[in-house]
């Protein structure tokens, strides 16, 4: 829901600023990083990166117990940080508001469990490579006859309760479900599965990480060669700062080859099997 | 989502919900005697696995009975797990409640004096005339009370269908709760849980009532 | 009826019983004659309900045998027949210290039940009810349940279904023992007027007065065996043994 939100707000917003750009600061009027990094290395001081997020976006980005901003994307950031010698702040910012305090200055990045909408690439903004993937696929017995979601029709389903499938068949995709046979929701992924391979139900809609691993254990399921409902999530920066842009994601490379990434994913359990760098 | 398609969408699972409830006590009851009555066979190793059975089925959680007796089969046999969830609830239920009537019965046989018994005899009753006839309403008489307590927890235990994905109200409740991020449902399914047991309460009120002809 | 036409409606040969190993009956022996009434009397404890227990099947004998109408229901300790025990069981009543009417039933059902079980219209059965409470001053009283009546009009309500079975037999067991004094004397009168009525009886009782205006015999039971017994004439004034006099000494004062 809230995520949804989000994307609706920002959309408008996107729209607003793209048809005012001429006469406000649109994306890329405001001072470069570049350059002021360049002016910062030249005086010899060392750079500050600073990174804006959600503060109440777990488990990419909140507070701890402590008070202290924390969650997968600040741990990434901050090893970035510290593997180019920058200064790392968080700024927390207000979601609904995020690109504008990006243009604006109060932040040199929006990182923090950000879908990538296709209106912000489209601003101009300068979009990372994403890090994380999202989508739902059906699994289904590998004699299934079913190859894509029309073939669902009078088809028994289940989904987990709480999952982000579960919204998606009540929103978005409550046109599709609509035409299933029976739609189960189940508390857990093995109750969906078991239906599944108790032949109770002919399909599961579930995250594809769960369903790759669960084919990569188990025989005779076959996924779908069908996404529905894919999102990604990925670093947005301002339109002049590319270089920027390379320089975190060349860095984040290097910590996914020294193994610094998969040390700080692990702490994440939840989230590990959707991020791309380790699942490629 | 209105708070009237809220309360619509949730009667759509009530009628789920009372085919649990009725078919449970449709099959408990009398399956909750026989049980009752191989309690208290004369037969010690009868009487002893019944008392061991009966001793499982009210020692474990119904969630674990139910899932047990959903998923069981496919698990132990590899059989299909059943698409009409109702057959395994139900089932289960049916169980777990004959378990807790046949020790209501039970007490309530051992209650009623042996001297009953011996008119019956010497009148030349059978022993099933005697049962059926002379003990059986008495004892109905004795465990109403008690009967109406398991019927009460009943009304909220359908709940627990939940377990094995059966799609009755409190767990089309629980999706809208989680769609739309909010408590009205669950308080909706509170007010319906009460006034489901209100009628309990006052049929099962009636049913005392019409038994209290004699002391 | 196969019985013969000479032969005692009821007779006990050599009865023994014991409970855990104590005895309660030894060698207990006793016929009762067409149109007799027998009472039992003795101190508590002497075997006497045991006595009529074993001789209506309530209890097993551990020996001896029983006969109805010189037929043997038990032979040497024995049911001849277990499934037969229910024909027999047609030929008396037994009349229980505590009435064990059914509370759930009302009078009429409770003395009209039985017989409909045997087989009797429902309409033959309640006629016979309705006139068997007549008898017993019941009258009215048809539609009650037990619990709202006395003691005194539950037994007679409990003498009446035992009559609706047309018992060739009936047997009291201390039928006036749980009621309050000002009771017994309705249910002494009923029973005092089957007698006049030639109905075969055994009685269990502590009433002495009673037991000697009614009966043709007078048993003493002490300790499991009978001391002494005869008519009650001389049983009660004449007795032989001193147990029975030390017993009858009691009821003097």
């Amino acid at each position: 829901m809230k995520k949804l939100l989000a994307l609706c707000l920002t959309a408008a917003m996107v729209l607003a600023l793209a048809a005012c750009g001429g006469s406000t600061s649109g994306a890329g009027s405001s001072a470069s990083s570049e350059q002021a990094a360049a002016e910062t290395e030249a005086a010899g001081e060392t750079q500050t990166f600073v990174m804006g997020i959600d503060p109440e976006y777990p488990p990419f980005s909140y507070m701890d117990d402590d008070g202290n901003y924390t969650g997968f994307d600040v741990e990434i950031c901050q090893a970035v940080c510290d593997h180019l010698g920058w200064e790392m702040k968080v700024f927390g910012v207000n979601w609904d508001q995020k690109l504008v305090q990006l243009d604006a200055g109060e932040c040199d990045c929006i990182w923090s469990g950000m879908t990538i909408v296709k209106s912000m690439k489209e601003s101009g903004y300068v979009i990372s490579k994403p890090y994380f993937y999202n989508t739902q696929v059906l699994l289904v017995k590998e004699d299934s006859d079913i190859t894509s979601a029309d073939d669902l029709a009078g088809k028994s389903v289940a989904v987990q309760l709480g999952t982000s499938g579960e919204s998606l068949l009540q929103e978005d995709l409550a046109d599709l479900a609509a035409t299933f046979g029976e739609l189960v929701t189940c508390d857990s992924f093995l109750k969906c599965f078991t239906e599944l391979d108790g032949n109770a139900v002919d399909a599961v809609f579930v995250d594809l990480p769960v369903a790759l691993s669960y084919t990569a254990e188990h025989e005779g399921f076959r996924i779908v060669n069908e996404e529905l409902g894919a999102e990604e999530y990925g670093i947005a920066f301002r339109s002049v700062d590319q270089v920027l842009c390379d320089q975190v994601e060349g860095a984040i490379a290097e910590l996914v080859a020294d193994g610094t990434y998969a040390q700080i994913a692990a702490k994440y359990p939840d989230i590990v099997s959707n991020l791309i760098f380790l699942n490629e | 989502m209105s708070f009237i398609a809220m309360v619509l969408k949730m009667s759509e699972g009530l009628g789920r919900t009372c085919a649990i409830f009725f078919l449970t006590l449709l099959f408990s009851l009398p399956l909750g005697m026989c049980i009752a009555l191989l309690r208290m066979s004369k037969n010690r190793v009868i009487a002893g696995v019944t008392r061991f059975v009966i001793s499982v089925l009210r020692g474990t959680p119904l969630m674990l009975q139910l899932l047990a007796v959903t998923y069981g089969p496919y698990y132990l046999f590899g059989f299909n797990v059943s698409r009409n969830k109702l057959i395994p609830v139900v089932i289960a239920f049916a169980i777990n409640y004959a378990a807790y009537f046949a020790e209501i019965y039970r007490g309530g046989i051992e209650s009623i004096s042996k001297g009953q018994y011996e008119a019956a005899e010497v009148l030349g009753y059978t022993r099933l005339q005697t049962f059926m006839r002379i003990i059986l309403p008495q004892v109905m008489k004795r465990i109403m009370p008690s009967v109406t307590n398991e019927v009460v927890t009943l009304v909220k235990d359908t709940s627990m269908a939940f377990t094995v994905s059966y799609q009755e109200m409190f767990t089309i409740g629980k999706q809208i709760a989680n769609s739309q991020t909010s408590f009205l449902p669950f308080v909706v399914a509170g007010v319906f849980y009460f006034v489901f047991n209100a009628i309990v309460d006052y049929v099962m009120g009636r049913i005392e009532k019409r038994l209290d002809y004699y002391d | 009826m196969n019985g013969n036409k000479n032969a005692p409606i009821f007779a006990l040969n050599n009865i023994r019983k014991s409970f855990a190993d104590v005895p309660v009956l030894e060698d207990i022996s006793l016929s009762v004659e067409q149109g007799n009434v027998v009472s039992i009397i003795g101190p508590s404890g002497s075997g006497k309900s045991t006595l009529l227990r074993c001789g209506t099947f309530l209890e097993t004998a551990d020996g001896g045998d029983i006969l109805y109408d010189g037929e043997y229901a038990m032979k040497d300790g024995v049911y001849v027949d277990k499934a037969a025990l229910r024909k027999f069981r047609s030929r008396f009543g037994l009349v229980f210290q505590n009435f064990k009417l059914f509370p759930h039933y009302s009078v009429l059902k409770n003395i009209a039940e039985p017989p409909m079980l045997q087989g009797v219209s429902r309409e033959e059965a309640e006629d016979r009810a309705m006139g068997l409470l007549r008898k017993m001053g019941l009258e009215g009283r048809e539609k009650a349940y037990p619990s709202q009546l006395s003691g005194g009009q539950q037994q007679r309500v409990a003498i009446a279904r035992a009559l609706a079975m047309n018992p060739e037999i009936l047997f009291f067991d201390e039928p006036t023992s749980a009621l309050d004094p000002e009771l017994t004397g309705e249910v002494l009168k009923v029973i005092r007027q089957l007698a006049d009525e030639h109905m075969t009886m055994v009685v269990v009782t502590h009433e002495m007065p009673f037991a000697k205006a009614v009966s043709n015999r007078v048993i003493f039971m002490a300790g499991g065996v009978i001391v002494e017994q005869g008519d009650p004439i001389s049983v009660f004034e004449n007795p032989q043994e001193e147990r029975t006099r030390q017993f009858l000494r009691v009821f003097e004062h």
